[in-house]
């Protein structure tokens, strides 16, 4: 995993050192609300319903055993005792009280975590596939480059002011795991005729009220050229991206107003400009960072699964390797996801407990290493095949051993009107009656694969329109009809959703 | 009585500075936890409705000021909204306690 270096360090504990102050001088009056919600909100903190919320960036989805520890603490001691997983693979928790912030902030700092850029109309956390580095169809690890990309993009002064927030995704493996074609900038590693690894770059996906599919920008960048492109974009973008309607601010908007062409040959005329100058990345820099993603040390093994026989001894274990195991690189081991959709359960919610159980089998079982999904689960990333039974009872005994990833029962859903300022309708009771009617192992069997994405507003943070099924909350006089979508595929990309009407009254105190 | 016969009513929320949890303003100045100790404004208290808005504006206490539509049923305050019912008695499932003010009953301005 990447380590903070000394210039990381200075920055996040300067910011934790400034928010101390910002948040004294609020408290004291000295700043207005007006005045300080911008400061807040650079460093993740927002208002929700009933509380605050502070927004915890985990780069790339990729976490340490010691930092999810660290992240249990937090949880038991300024918060309720769980924190909830987001589908940007970030982490929030829903009490903390301002004046405990700047404490948190610092307990984070202390483990190379923040929640810088977690907010506002700035370069947002890089995302990726979860089982970057470990999958096996994996062209590249995407990580060495997220984490230049973060570095980049961290407290960039021409970028914190953008027209509106800005989110890149990134996949090493052409089976899109990271949902790449919904950001603003999609890449995906690519081998060209010489044998080299590069990027296709994607422009102008995105959800919300306005879902676009992003269109190929350019289908070859080099590693070397990767930052000095992705700067042009963002150049264009901040020149001419809309400011004067938030709704009309995305660059999927500029795309599909401008179109492609136009703003293609923009962003050419601005990497002629850039393309061989400062920001061209020299590869021993880029080594220098892959070395802190190197592989760890494996041991040598030629276990399998033998599924057939698993069924035979144990179909519980079987099921749960059947689903919850993906393959790895490495012969001999897996990756493991953990499913935090227990049946009737909040997605993407763990106690402090979970999370310390899992942090533990991170260090026991898989090199420490950790992953947040953007389906809002846990995984373990690499397994050895051998210990796998070992792990699934640990996880059991713990409350985490559903196995139903990609099931009816593994929703994605956002807070929903149970806690979040913006939303419309609640998505965690739906979520939670849809998991307890089809919840039975058989009934989830006949089903098959089939993911439901809820969303309590328009914004579409449970991203409802690339579910199976997507469900929309809407709200009218005061009780939630939802709004049902149905055909929206992440993986293969390029097939829009479409509606397919209206749901049932929900009537409020049924839950 | 239909609920077109209702008289909609208005009362003051706003969220505490330091919890974040959500406060109404009462019969007695104070800001508390409970709805149901909200003072209610008629629509013959509009200017009275506004004067309170603006003090509180002024209060380094209170954020996100927001007015929200109520009726009277069964002797109990109901905001017409569903997200205002959720703000005032916590999140409906698991079901979750609202946010506790500092030490204290009540926020005093």
């Amino acid at each position: 995993m990447y380590r903070y270096d000394q210039f990381d360090a200075r920055f996040v504990a300067e910011r934790v050192a400034q928010f101390r102050d910002q948040v004294a001088r609020r408290l004291s009056g000295e700043l207005s609300e007006e005045q300080f919600r911008p400061l807040r909100l650079m460093n993740g903190l927002y208002l929700q319903l009933h509380a605050y919320m502070l927004r915890v960036a985990v780069p790339y989805g990729t976490l340490s055993a010691t930092q999810l520890h660290k992240l249990a603490d937090i949880a038991r001691i300024y918060d309720r005792g769980y924190a909830h997983f987001t589908t940007r693979q970030n982490v929030q928790f829903n009490w903390p009280r301002l004046d405990d912030v700047p404490d948190i902030l610092e307990l984070l700092a202390g483990v190379q975590m923040h929640a810088i850029q977690t907010s506002g109309n700035c370069i947002r956390n890089i995302t990726t596939d979860q089982f970057a580095g470990a999958a096996k169809d994996e062209i590249v690890d995407p990580r060495p480059v997220a984490e230049i990309i973060r570095q980049w993009s961290s407290l960039h002064p021409e970028f914190s002011f953008l027209p509106r927030k800005f989110k890149i995704a990134i996949t090493g493996a052409p089976n899109d795991r990271a949902a790449i074609k919904f950001h603003d900038i999609g890449l995906m590693a690519q081998q060209n005729e010489k044998g080299e690894i590069g990027w296709v770059v994607y422009v102008g996906g995105g959800m919300g009220r306005t879902p676009m599919i992003a269109k190929p920008l350019n289908d070859f960048v080099a590693h070397k050229d990767l930052l000095a492109y992705l700067e042009s974009v963002l150049r264009v973008y901040n020149r001419f991206g809309r400011r004067d309607n938030k709704y009309k601010a995305r660059i999927k908007i500029l795309v599909h107003e401008e179109g492609l062409e136009t703003l293609r040959e923009q962003i050419d005329s601005e990497f002629s400009l850039l393309c061989g100058g400062d920001l061209t990345l020299p590869e021993a820099e880029l080594e220098r960072i892959e070395a802190y993603f190197a592989p760890p040390p494996f041991k040598e093994s030629n276990a399998r699964f033998n599924l057939a026989r698993l069924w035979a001894s144990d179909g519980e274990l079987a099921r749960f390797v059947e689903h919850n195991c993906h393959a790895h690189a490495r012969d001999g081991y897996t990756s493991v996801t953990i499913s935090l959709k227990p049946i009737g359960g909040v997605p993407g919610d763990a106690s402090a407990e979970q999370m310390d159980v899992v942090a533990d089998l991170a260090e026991k079982f898989s090199f420490g290493e950790l992953r947040v999904s953007h389906a809002q689960n846990l995984v373990l990333p690499h397994v050895a095949i051998s210990e796998v039974a070992e792990v699934f009872q640990v996880l059991k005994k713990a409350g985490l051993g559903e196995a139903n990833i990609d099931q009816i029962t593994d929703i994605i859903a956002c807070p929903g009107l149970d806690f979040c300022a913006l939303a419309n309708a609640r998505s965690i009771p739906l979520a939670q009656d849809i998991s307890k009617r089809f919840g039975a192992v058989a009934r989830q069997e006949e089903i098959g694969e089939l993911k439901i994405k809820i969303s309590g507003c328009i914004n579409a943070c449970g991203h409802h329109h690339v579910g199976h099924i997507g469900i929309l909350g809407v709200e009218k006089k005061g009780t939630e009809p939802d709004h049902h979508w149905r055909g929206g595929e992440r993986r293969s990309g390029d097939r829009g959703d479409r509606r397919a009407g209206s749901g049932r009254e929900r009537g409020f105190g049924r839950h | 009585m239909s609920e077109k016969q209702i008289t909609v009513k208005e009362i003051i929320t706003a969220n505490e500075l330091v919890s974040g949890a959500s406060v109404y303003l009462s019969d007695a100045g104070h800001w508390l936890p409970e709805m149901q100790k909200a003072r209610v404004f008629l629509d013959s208290e509009h200017s009275e409705l506004e004067r309170q808005i603006e003090k509180a504006q002024n209060s380094t206490r209170l954020i996100s000021l927001e007015t929200v539509r109520v009726v009277h049923r069964q002797g109990r305050i109901e905001p017409l909204r569903l997200r205002e019912k959720i703000r005032a008695t916590g999140p409906t499932t698991p079901r979750q306690r609202p946010q506790q003010i500092l030490a204290g009953d009540y926020v005093s301005l």
